[in-house]
């Protein structure tokens, strides 16, 4: 086995723990309010609301893309997936310190359950999502096609990406506080340059060779394709895609392994 | 039996901890501007272990004890896997479970179920393993009534007992043990160590690391002594902690003799206290006994004038304040008739029958009727040390007798019986 992907396979051995460190994370979450676990439901559902109603009579929505609040609504979504799980992954070694110090568990089941949290609550607001959709459907503003069923191997792609990502983050947020500060910047500058409030479209045909820089740029637009504009994702970008996954599990792989032995001694 | 191979194999171990900057946390700027003083290498390297090798057996019960910073911890975690070696190579065989900090990891805001379920996969039980041993784990823990609850209302002391019972339950081959039993009540450390004692009866293998002297000394059958990161001892646990209290009490008792911790101090000072020494057997100042041996208290004295009217008294005390022992000239009867200048008085009991623990000290000079020349209130601490732990006070001396079908162990316990 190549070994920077050693910590994925143990990983698999341990999912059922994983798992229960990401359950969790999600029932300590929402235990004792009212509404409970609705909220994850109710938390999106807001959003939605909240971009139709500004971009309806605040902002004049985009033009080339109608309407823009459902166009928005996947893109966000996903974003904020990708940006709270490497948040939460830059943290989870310092609020998981005595487990990590007193316990033989495998370091690297944090910042997986991490995102396994995350990606749950993803999950949960996509089905506000196909609501939407269906509804925007049945008012014959979107026609949904069948380039729909390729997103879940978009996601899958998005998720392995997101998961090499953060076993990086995770394990230099211990050795350098300033890991989760620059994550934060990122994060937001990021936002700004992957396709979620503009299609690529709309990006000039110059600078799009640049996009494509940005590891998160052909995942969004893959992710408006297959979710607003139901057009099938191109062979090209389904490569970059599986690159940038491969690259991203590689390369944080590797971080991780070259630190794990230290994780106990600084967290 | 020799036959089966050791669970604990440690060989040549060196553990040297590198700090990357500084704690809390390096930043980036140390690690890349190296010239500024807070460079990664600015952290002098920490070796706290320095050629550790032993084995332990099957089904040996492996005490480990030393001062502070003596490395035992670190022994401990790199046993369990948590830190990895420097150098030199650590093997243990079986299923390995870790007591470093009970309840380590509760979620206080999830159930006290919910929490034995991801404690117990954090001890590496699988799902049907938990769910077998799940009321075996509440009923040793006594939290039937509070499993739905999230944990965070549970007392300190049901949380530990939960976290001890999901470890005591995961039925480790080598269970490691890190000083948990000081917390917890007396009812709960009792049944601690019968299930210890279980888990050795069924060829697990137990290691303790403890300050708890009397504990390894009873608990274990083998001691281990670090010493500044190297094996200074190993042996029988008896004798192993009588070997480290000798040095301890050589080395770090007697500079707190006659040292007064600046206890209070009144009285006209017609006569008063120059000194006050506790002497051991041989007559010599300590500041650690031994239960049941002979100690003398001695105060120096001086009167500014000659008296004639004068009482020589000590009173021992608790650290918490209770009076375990107090007499004087007086109440023994004897009848000043003259003092000038300086004396010695000294106080000799022929067995020091006091249960283990600190105590303090009081001296006086005073009148017959009470008025203080010099009265001193904790002027000393001694330690008094036993390998049996005797709650309380008194110790005395003992034995047991026993009529009927009751057997013992050969070779433990330290009383006669018959």
């Amino acid at each position: 086995m190549l070994l920077p992907l050693a910590p994925y396979a143990r990983l698999a051995a341990n999912r059922a723990l994983v798992r229960a460190l990401a359950s969790r994370e999600l029932v300590a979450r929402y235990r004792g309010g009212a509404l409970g676990f609705l909220w994850a439901l109710i938390n999106p559902l807001l959003l939605l609301l909240v971009y139709a109603t500004v971009f309806r009579f605040v902002f004049a929505p985009r033009a080339d893309v109608k309407p823009y609040s459902l166009f928005l609504f996947g893109g966000v979504l996903a974003w904020a997936f990708v940006s709270g799980a490497l948040q939460d992954a830059a943290e989870t070694y310092r609020s998981n310190g005595p487990l990590l110090r007193k316990t033989t568990v495998a370091p690297e089941v944090f910042p997986a359950a991490a995102v396994l949290a995350r990606l749950i609550h993803l999950l949960l607001a996509l089905a506000v999502l196909a609501a939407a959709i269906a509804v925007a459907a049945a008012r014959g503003s979107v026609s949904p096609g069948l380039a729909a069923l390729e997103f879940p191997l978009v996601l899958a792609l998005l998720t392995a990406t997101v998961l090499g990502l953060a076993l990086a983050v995770a394990t230099l947020s211990v050795h350098f506080a300033d890991v989760r500060d620059i994550v934060a910047n990122l994060l937001t500058l990021a936002f700004f340059v992957t396709p979620i409030l503009y299609p690529v479209a709309a990006v000039p045909e110059r600078w799009r060779p640049l996009l494509r820089l940005n590891p998160f740029a052909t995942f969004f637009s893959a992710i408006q394709n297959t979710l607003f504009f139901f057009r099938p994702v191109s062979a090209a970008d389904w490569l970059w895609m599986s690159g940038a996954a491969l690259a991203a599990l590689v390369g944080g792989g590797s971080v991780y392994e070259l630190l794990r032995d230290s994780l106990a001694e600084q967290a | 039996m020799s036959a089966r191979p050791p669970a604990i194999r440690v060989h040549d171990v060196v553990k040297v901890y590198r700090r990357l900057g500084r704690r809390p946390h390096g930043t980036l700027k140390s690690a890349l501007l190296p010239g500024r003083g807070r460079g990664v290498r600015s952290a002098a390297p920490v070796t706290a272990l320095d050629g550790v090798t032993f084995e332990a057996a099957a089904g040996e019960s492996l005490g480990i004890i030393g001062a502070n910073g003596s490395g035992k911890s670190t022994l401990l975690k790199l046993l369990a896997g948590i830190l990895r070696p420097t150098r030199g190579t650590v093997s243990v065989s079986g299923r390995l479970a870790a007591l470093l900090e009970l309840g380590a990891g509760f979620h206080p805001e999830i159930s006290g179920r919910e929490n034995v379920e991801i404690a117990g996969l954090l001890l590496g039980l699988s799902r049907r393993e938990i769910t077998r041993r799940f009321a075996e784990i509440v009923r040793f823990a006594g939290i039937e009534d509070f499993l739905d609850e999230p944990v965070k209302t549970y007392s300190s002391g049901m949380a530990v007992r939960l976290g001890f019972s999901i470890a005591a339950h995961s039925d480790p081959d080598v269970l490691l043990v890190d000083e948990v039993l000081a917390v917890g009540d007396e009812a709960f450390a009792h049944r601690a160590l019968e299930r210890f004692a279980e888990l050795e009866r069924d060829g697990r293998t137990l290691v303790f690391v403890s300050h708890d002297l009397p504990l390894i000394a009873e608990r274990c059958r083998r001691a281990i002594w670090l010493d500044r990161g190297r094996v200074a001892a190993d042996g029988p646990a008896a004798e192993i902690v009588a070997r480290y209290r000798d040095h301890v009490a050589t080395g770090e008792g007697e500079r707190r003799v006659g040292q007064a911790p600046g206890g209070e101090r009144v009285g006209s000072g017609v006569a008063f206290i120059s000194g006050v020494q506790l002497l051991d057997t041989g007559g010599r100042p300590a500041g650690r006994l031994r239960a049941g041996q002979p100690a003398a208290l001695e105060m120096t004295v001086h009167a500014a004038e000659p008296l004639t009217d004068f009482v020589f008294g000590f009173r021992v005390v608790t650290v918490a304040g209770m009076v375990v022992f107090g007499i004087n000239t007086a109440l023994e009867g004897l009848r000043p008739s003259r003092f000038a200048g300086a004396a010695r008085v000294t106080l000799s009991l022929p067995s020091l029958d006091l249960a283990p623990g600190v105590y303090s000290l009081d001296a006086a000079i005073h009148a017959r009727d009470g008025a203080p020349y010099d009265y001193r209130r904790d002027v000393l601490r001694f330690e008094v040390t036993s390998e049996v732990a005797a709650a309380g006070v008194w110790s005395p001396r003992r034995t047991w007798d026993f009529e009927g079908d009751v057997e013992w162990q050969e070779g433990t316990g330290s009383t006669r019986r018959s």
